[in-house]
């Protein structure tokens, strides 16, 4: 594909996706009874306007069924209205769309059919009542005078840059005050002024760039009213879904990255937490269920809540929460056991891992709070732009470490410690916070710490750690730098800033730090400071569910995965990053399946003896045998699938 | 050996590297450590306000040093740069000589000069090793 087709590609997505959101959010209107008059007008004009730019482009699959939807809805607009029974497939049928323009997925079997049923149906004059107009109709797309609504579409990686340079920007501001605190107090005097409307201008500078790198959080009440509705047809219950604080603006990378977890938890919630009526009334609950999700500030981060009014986590589980572990780390742990034992969580765990690693994917963090009975609180808490960070800079030894301040909860002065079976602590307001060196937590060396040193209690995950430093040095806005593709393997940080004075600051990733000191209590005796390398596993697949069923269930036994959607993609990640340990593949996959990949790997001189696992769904002898030929090193089959199994190959490879 | 080369000196042995691979010489100057990276890495630099990770070639090709490095070499190949420590800059210039075949992995070959045997590094295979180490 020419760069000039992929540009094409690029922005008829965009518009398509557009198309496409207000497409479900006025079926969806449709389906409530509250659209407004032109609505099939305005889902008409859109399915045409995706059609014609498909045929362009020659997207051939997504003209044709685009073609169809048109047709539905142009007998709709002749019949003067469009009756709600038609809203599911129409909803389907802009799934299948979205799904084809994003990832050239093939069009659901059988949906062609009840589109044309659909557009049959008004010509046969079935009779139905349809949902009358509401009185005073809400309008759904408001019309906006064009000089208004004016917007041009950059690439991404413009804003980027523009946000990098004014973050830059700001470092260097630092370093100017470092360098006029030197001079002469009445020059300075003299230069003051000018030196404040810097900075406000730079201020004004910052915010309105960000401004360009920000959506709102609205942006995503459309899918989300979509997936509760849709979750709560399938469960049969009846669910609100109430959007507080829709105007907070979140970095559009974390916006976009927040869709799929967010969705997953409004799943989850109306699946496994919102009962059924009899059960609610009988609770004395009213008998419509109500999630509400609500957007608010907290200091760098904006925490994302998702509150249902249902029947929350069972005593049980509440019980099986440790000290010092949290409702989280119970729930993420249990959701993909197999274990019998658990199985009273009924599923209220089930894709909480996936959720939980995307939301630290994007340096956020899960909380989970629920009360038997009374219902469950998830929050996201996330950082409102990736850009630029607020840390606390500490020194331990020679190092300069930040860490972010949201993560910070205080600064204490060791007095007392406690200890426990070799491990140490301190108490804090009644409660015991573990107590571990700093160096010790990144596996730095460093001389032992002043006898008065500060520690940091440092909160990720639900968990805390108070990380003994040398001494505080204060707090500065930084912008975070990669450590880049060399050093990236080292786990721990989220990059490195380069601060006012010059000097290299090393940002800690708070989550690492906890799991860290739980590692460290894990070894009875401190050997050698050495880190913990965790084997990287690439997982080849083309199911979505498939994929995040194996990768939640080697993330639960503790190795790092990565994914791939098809052996060609696969052969990329493998040529491009040397540090995985082992491969699992599915063997039917577009592009290059299983057994080519193998074969491939098996070429590769750098790669050749890289571990293979072979997961299919044909369990012939045929097949094994073509599976070992290519070179695979273990093969099972998804009929037989058992964890175990699939574990102790893995180990057994790794580890050879 | 054809082109123009930068010759140094690591612990007691000479290293040649083409010189359209070498953006920069400077002082080794502050690096500050990253604990956790693996052995050959020094740490990283601030340069001009770009972060530059930097490594040790001692190690890498097998020497073990008896002094600090003092010199930085700023090199880059393919989407990577990187510095890499050495104890001196010799000279920059062409090599005479007739490479040889060299039994270390990062090396081209070797040539050999009046005053010695000097190691050609092969830079793409430098960095793709340094890719493909684990921490």
């Amino acid at each position: 594909m020419s760069a000039a087709d992929a540009e094409f590609l690029g922005i008829f997505r965009d518009e398509a996706n557009e198309r496409l959101d207000s497409i479900v959010a006025t079926l969806l209107a449709v389906e409530r009874g509250g659209a407004g008059a032109d609505a099939v007008d305005g889902l008409f004009r859109d399915a045409h306007t995706i059609k014609g730019a498909a045929g362009m482009l020659e997207l051939d699959a997504v003209h044709a069924l685009a073609h169809a939807v048109e047709d539905v809805l142009a007998a709709a607009r002749d019949a003067g209205s469009l009756p709600t029974r038609l809203v599911p497939p129409l909803l389907a049928a802009a799934d299948a769309l979205r799904a084809q323009i994003e990832r050239d997925e093939p069009v659901p079997a059988g949906l062609r059919a009840e589109l044309d049923a659909a557009k049959a149906s008004f010509a046969a004059g079935v009779v139905e009542t349809v949902a009358e107009p509401a009185p005073e109709p809400a309008p759904v797309l408001v019309s906006v005078a064009a000089a208004e609504d004016r917007s041009i579409r950059v690439p991404a990686p413009k804003l980027d840059r523009l946000i990098e340079l004014v973050g830059e920007t700001v470092v260097h501001r630092q370093r100017l005050a470092h360098a006029t605190a030197g001079i002469d107090a009445a020059e300075r005097d003299a230069l003051a002024g000018e030196l404040d409307l810097g900075d406000r201008l730079l201020e004004a500078l910052q915010e309105a760039a960000l401004d360009t790198r920000t959506l709102p959080l609205q942006t995503l009440a459309g899918p989300l009213a979509r997936a509760v509705r849709d979750a709560a047809t399938a469960a049969g219950t009846d669910v609100e879904l109430v959007v507080n604080g829709g105007e907070i603006e979140l970095d559009r990378v974390v916006l976009e990255g927040l869709s799929d977890p967010l969705v997953h938890v409004l799943r989850n919630a109306v699946a496994h937490g919102i009962e059924p009526r009899a059960e609610r009334l009988a609770a004395g609950k009213p008998s419509q269920g109500q999630i509400v999700v609500a957007a608010e500030q907290r200091g760098a981060l904006v925490a994302v809540t998702v509150a249902d009014d249902g029947r929350g986590v069972s005593r049980k589980v509440l019980a099986a929460v440790a000290p010092g572990s949290s409702l989280v780390d119970v729930l993420t742990r249990a959701g993909f056991s197999t274990n019998g034992g658990v199985s009273g969580l009924a599923g209220r765990g089930v894709g909480l891992d996936a959720v939980k690693a995307s939301v630290e994917a994007l340096r956020g963090e899960l909380e989970i709070e629920s009360a038997p009975g009374a219902g469950t609180v998830v929050t996201l808490l996330l950082p409102t732009t990736l850009a630029l960070l607020d840390v606390l800079l500490v020194e331990r030894g020679p190092h300069v470490f930040g860490l972010p301040l949201p993560s910070v909860q205080e600064a204490v002065a060791v007095t007392k410690t406690l200890m426990l079976t070799g491990t140490t602590a301190i108490e804090l307001r009644g409660e015991p916070v573990p107590l571990a060196d700093l160096a010790d937590l990144v596996g730095g060396d460093a001389p032992p710490p002043p006898s008065s040193s500060p520690a940091l209690v440092v909160s990720a995950s639900g968990r805390r750690v108070a990380a003994v430093c040398d001494r505080l040095l204060g707090e500065e806005q930084v912008v975070v730098k990669d450590l880049g593709p060399l050093l990236r393997t080292t786990a721990g940080y989220l990059g490195a800033a380069i601060l006012g004075n010059g000097r290299i600051a090393l940002l800690l990733d708070p989550a690492a730090l906890v799991r860290a000191r739980r590692r460290d209590a894990a070894r009875t005796s401190r050997a050698a400071p050495q880190t913990v390398t965790v084997p990287k596993l690439l997982v080849v697949e083309d199911s979505f569910t498939v994929r995040e069923l194996q990768r939640s269930i080697l993330e639960a036994a503790g190795y790092r995965v990565e994914t791939a959607r098809n052996g060609r993609d696969a052969l990329e990640r493998l040529k491009g990053d040397r540090s995985f340990s082992l491969v699992v593949t599915d063997v039917e996959m577009p592009e290059l399946d299983g057994i080519e990949l193998t074969r491939a790997i098996r070429a590769e001189p750098d790669l050749s003896s890289l571990p293979v696992i072979v997961v299919t769904t044909r369990g012939s002898e045929e097949d094994r045998a073509r599976g070992f030929d290519a070179g695979a090193d273990a093969y099972m089959t998804k009929q037989s699938y058992d964890q175990q199994a699939l574990l102790g190959s893995v180990a057994r490879l790794v580890a050879a | 050996v054809t082109g123009t080369q930068i010759r140094v000196r690591v612990a007691d042995e000479q290293y040649a590297l083409p010189v359209e691979h070498v953006l920069e010489i400077a002082e080794l100057g502050d690096i500050a450590a990253v604990p956790g990276a693996r052995e050959t890495a020094l740490g990283v630099r601030n340069v001009r306000g770009r972060l530059l990770p930097v490594f040790d070639l001692a190690p890498l090709l097998s020497l073990s040093r008896e002094s600090p490095p003092s010199r930085l070499l700023i090199a880059e190949a393919g989407p990577h740069t990187a510095g890499f420590a050495v104890d001196e800059v010799c000279d920059v210039g062409l090599l005479d000589g007739k490479s040889q075949e060299a039994e270390h992995g990062l090396l081209a070959g070797s040539v050999l000069v009046e005053d010695g045997l000097v190691g050609l590094i092969d830079v793409p295979r430098l960095f793709a090793e340094l890719e493909r180490e684990g921490p």
